[in-house]
């Protein structure tokens, strides 16, 4: 009994480790947000100014416009097709099913860098939308976020009672009213936490951004990108800081809201990461 | 100005008042057309630098990154900045935007402003809507490369040296080849060289006598065995700013251009730390001298806004402020003595015998090559 | 109740049936124009050549290998090499650090501290990729925080003090190392943890009362269990890896290169589609190949395993 408590307690202090470790760079950063010096790779003294400076760079604040547009833009989208496609799958699994779920693992398993290469060569042909605007970039969002979604909006309904839409159907419900009576709040928990994920994945995006944006066009990661052989401020972490404030707003909304929904902590972490 | 252009137009046009209608905010139109017109072309032609109550001062411009004094942008209004870190980045995005890349401006070095205007991006410029062009040194127009200024006006220039940690590296670095012979030595591994082809490849022959602007395929050979097999294993990071984090210590010896080590001493300085500990100094015994222009592309919608600003920044009380930003020569007359005692302000300022060794580059039938050296060197550096 | 009318066929029940295969089409339309369409081009593009003077066009009137050869020649081959060496360190690393967080999450926490410690696991990765990937240049500046305090020989360094000068891990392939496993470490818990929680108490149970001691039934009962989610979490991490440039470029410096910046760079600065298509296509070529010898290992592992087992049981 005695050895027993020491593995666990190994295990926990591992755990315990890795969690800091991962939040250890998040630290460093929020703590340069309040840097004097204008970089935030040397530390001079506590200040706030560039808080203030943050709001004005006004190439800063387009850019993370840009980067909120684009993700919401494309959760939405993503949160449509994955919607529907998951509950296809789900419930009418076909010949058609292998060859889709195989397609969906191809996107999840292409490195970025290979979907970006080609789209980006795909619009020059296509031209005119496809080069200009934040269409592209929405467009290319989509592509890994809506797999994803596809997924987890799978994996939560493969888990349903197939037979309370039916029972609705029987009840006389006309199909309009099952779909979104009945379906739809049950797949409800697995549409938030899909669309919590297009979206962070919409935020984190650089690689295939980097290559589709269009001359004028810069979300706030590829920002960030563009002056990291240079000089960055500490604007650049405050604005960091207030996104992970936010994000972490969102993730807790999210759990709450899945939460009275009656799912456990654990459901709700298994819905988060697609199971 | 701009604002009188405007009220000109509503005189004139019916129609061209009914488009701006749709533009500038309904009380203000109707106050002009209420018969303010006239006052209000008069009020504009008091001052063309004063700027306020004019219309619109916005501008998108495709520049480099940390190259423009924030605080006087926004004393001319209001410019948004997109960053590309290379030449060839910036004209493959304003080629594959077709003409409706939706920027105003683009800052590219002088080297580079044939292909952009082959391509057909760059707008002729009309100097008599730049009347401050006049206070540009005489030697700093009609450059080889765009001859007359039909296309670009000078930003600023520099030249391209080196920047070592004398703490590290004990020998005296004074050419090319002594910089190599340290970076394959003293500096292994802690070497950082410029991310950028024609600077990579010219440190090679540079060091050598070669011209570099050579297009010949030995020249060319030579250079991609000796950067591929002798240089590459040294080089610590491909670094086109080593200077702004100097502070960092990252690096013993950089490649480095004139202003941005400024602001690495600088920086030092800042953060109380002794800058006799860095030693500057400018290639040789040829090295580059590089001009980065501001142009206007075809299609841009704020033209009048973008000739203002290029008029603006041509002012010396400006173009020392820009000065005194980034660090490097802007080519306005006087504007040495303008600058007063700045610091390092040699590393600014170069005599007549200095500039004579710094030759301007050229985009020509080598590029194509020089980019693949460029990539080879890469890939050898992480292999 | 539901059991009882679900049973009762319905005519209305007909449209269940027909419109959710057309739910799918869509994203499968979405899918050949924004994913295979551009994944031919890539392949297409690259037995092309490049059409000198004009960034990004691709000449394809003679397609040919060349561009392949020279990605097989020329320097692109070792940095090939080491990028699957750094993705295949990589991935093993995340698995090492990542079963035991799982383990614990599964099997030693209750449901409470569970749904705290899950929360607290995925919060970083929710954090921008980019912005946490720069932050470790604050972490490991030379002349930064950590690597002043490493050199300061205060108690708490465990003597770790560094007799050599500040740590200089910044631009190298360690700190590429590093940061891979930073970023990729919640995509390989997850799935773990996920597995491992699956696996039956009972079965685990089972196995002790029949006299395995702990680690013989983590070997034999629990991993083989939590096997095809063990196989997921490591395609899930090393094939964005080795596809990552974004890392590499950001900490790297020059000998942390990783072969997806090349592909970029061929796009970007040389303007040579063509070129970097074949490296984005070597890449692609790589991987599988790395997916299928370690795939191969697994199924000669078991076939071993299996033919030990029946061994033994000849010999009782």
């Amino acid at each position: 009994m005695k050895r027993y408590f020491t593995v666990s307690s190994a295990l926990g202090v591992w755990t315990g480790a890795v969690i800091v470790f991962l939040f250890t760079p998040i630290a460093f950063l929020v703590a340069m947000s309040f840097n004097d010096y204008k970089s935030i790779f040397k530390w001079t003294h506590f200040s706030t100014r560039w808080w203030g400076h943050m709001m004005q760079n006004t190439s800063l604040t387009s850019s993370v416009r840009v980067s909120l547009e684009v993700a919401f833009v494309s959760t939405a989208l993503a949160l449509i097709l994955g919607t529907f496609a998951g509950l296809a799958l789900a419930k009418r699994p076909g010949k058609w099913t292998a060859g889709f779920v195989g397609i969906i693992l191809l996107i999840l398993v292409t490195p970025e860098i290979v979907d970006g290469a080609g789209q980006l060569s795909w619009f020059v042909l296509l031209g005119g939308p496809f080069r200009t605007g934040l269409t592209p970039i929405v467009l290319v969002h989509t592509v890994f976020s809506s797999a994803v979604v596809t997924l987890i909006v799978r994996a939560r309904v493969a888990g349903l009672d197939e037979r309370l839409e039916e029972a609705a159907a029987d009840l006389f419900a006309t199909p309009r009213r099952a779909f979104f009576e009945v379906t739809l709040p049950l797949v409800m928990p697995a549409v938030l936490a899909g669309g919590m994920l297009a979206f962070t994945l919409s935020l984190d995006n650089v690689v295939s951004t980097s290559f589709v944006s269009p001359a004028g066009v810069t979300t706030f990661p590829n920002y960030v990108f563009g002056l990291s052989g240079g000089i960055i401020r500490p604007e650049v972490a405050a604005m960091a800081t207030l996104f992970i404030a936010s994000t972490l707003a969102a993730v807790g909304l999210v759990a709450l809201a899945l939460r009275r929904g009656g799912q456990s902590g654990t459901e709700i972490a298994a819905t988060f990461t697609g199971n | 100005m701009s604002l009188n252009d405007e009220s000109t137009h509503i005189l004139i046009s019916q129609q061209a008042a009914q488009r701006l209608a749709a533009t500038i905010n309904r009380r203000r139109f109707l106050a002009i057309g209420g018969g303010v017109a006239a006052a209000a072309a008069l009020a504009a032609c008091g001052g063309s630098s004063g700027g306020s109550g004019s219309k619109s001062k916005n501008i998108n411009m495709f520049t480099w990154a940390e190259y423009d004094d924030p605080d006087l942008l926004k004393s001319w209004g209001n410019i948004s900045l997109t960053i590309f870190n290379s030449n060839e980045e910036a004209i493959q995005k304003l080629v594959q935007g077709g003409g409706s890349s939706g920027f105003d401006m683009v800052v590219p070095t002088g080297a580079y402003i044939p292909q952009l205007v082959k391509s057909g991006l760059l707008a002729e410029l009309d100097k008599t809507k730049i009347p401050n062009f006049s206070n540009l040194d005489s030697h700093y127009t009609n450059q080889s490369w765009d001859p007359d200024n039909k296309h670009s006006v000078c930003k600023n220039w520099g030249t391209t040296g080196w920047i070592y940690d004398t703490t590290v590296v004990k020998t005296e670095i004074k050419t090319w080849a002594d910089f190599i012979k340290v970076a394959q030595t003293e500096a292994s591994g802690k070497t950082s060289v410029i991310d950028a082809t024609p600077d990579l490849c010219g440190i090679y022959f540079w060091a050598n006598g070669i011209d570099w602007t050579t297009e010949k395929t030995e020249d060319l050979d030579a250079c991609e065995k000796f950067l591929v097999n002798e240089l590459a294993s040294h080089i610590k990071a491909f670094d086109s700013y080593p200077g702004v984090n100097l502070t960092s210590g990252s690096y013993a010896l950089s490649q480095v251009f004139n202003g941005d080590a400024r602001q690495g001493l600088l920086g030092i300085k800042a953060a109380g730390q002794d800058p006799a500990r860095y030693k500057w100094g400018i290639g040789s015994p040829t090295t580059e001298l590089w001009m980065d222009n501001w142009c206007i592309l075809k299609g841009a919608k704020n033209v009048d806004a973008s000739y203002d600003f290029i008029n603006f920044i041509l002012d010396p009380k400006n173009s020392v402020k820009d000065l005194n930003f980034h660090g490097y020569n802007t080519g306005i007359k006087g504007v040495s003595d303008l600058a007063g005692s700045i610091e390092f302000k040699d590393m600014v300022f170069f005599t007549d015998a200095q500039v004579a060794t710094m030759k301007p580059g050229a985009v020509n039938s080598a590029q194509d090559r020089l980019v693949k050296i460029y990539s080879n060197v890469k890939a050898k550096a992480g292999g | 109740m539901t059991a009882t009318l679900g049973t009762q066929p319905s005519q209305q029940r007909t449209w269940l049936r027909a419109p959710k295969f057309l739910l799918a089409i869509p994203s499968f339309v979405w899918y050949v124009f924004l994913f295979a369409v551009p994944v031919a081009l890539v392949v297409v593009n690259s037995f092309g050549r490049k059409v000198a003077g004009t960034p990004g066009k691709v000449d394809l009137s003679s397609p040919s290998l060349d561009r392949y050869h020279e990605v097989i020649s020329g320097s692109f081959r070792s940095l090939l090499k080491q990028t699957m060496f750094t993705s295949i360190l990589g991935t093993v690393l995340c698995l090492v650090i990542s079963l035991p967080v799982a383990y614990f999450l599964a099997f030693k926490v209750g449901p409470k501290a569970k749904t705290a410690v899950l929360a607290l696991l995925m919060v970083p990765f929710f954090v921008n990729f980019l912005l946490r990937t720069l932050a470790w240049r604050i972490v490991l500046q030379p002349q930064g925080f950590v690597s002043n305090f490493l050199q300061s020989g205060h108690w708490f360094t465990f003597g770790l003090a560094l007799r050599n000068g500040p740590i200089q891990i910044l631009d190298t392939r360690a700190a590429v190392q590093l940061a891979i496993v930073y970023n990729y470490l919640p995509l390989m818990i997850f799935p773990l943890w996920v597995a491992l929680d699956r696996v039956e108490l009972h079965l685990r149970e089972a196995s002790k009362d029949l006299g395995a001691n702990r680690l013989r039934t983590l070997l034999q009962v629990t991993l083989p269990l939590a096997g095809p989610g063990i196989v997921a979490g490591l395609i899930l991490v090393f094939v964005p890896l080795s596809g990552d440039y974004v890392t590499a470029a950001l900490l790297g410096g020059a000998k942390g290169n990783m072969i997806g910046a090349e592909v970029a760079n061929q796009y970007f600065k040389a303007q040579d589609a063509a070129s970097g298509s074949a490296i984005a296509v070597s890449l692609i070529i790589s991987i599988l190949l790395v997916l299928g010898v370690i795939a191969a290992c697994f199924w000669l592992m078991a076939r071993i395993r299996r033919r030990a087992r029946a061994v033994q049981l000849v010999q009782r």
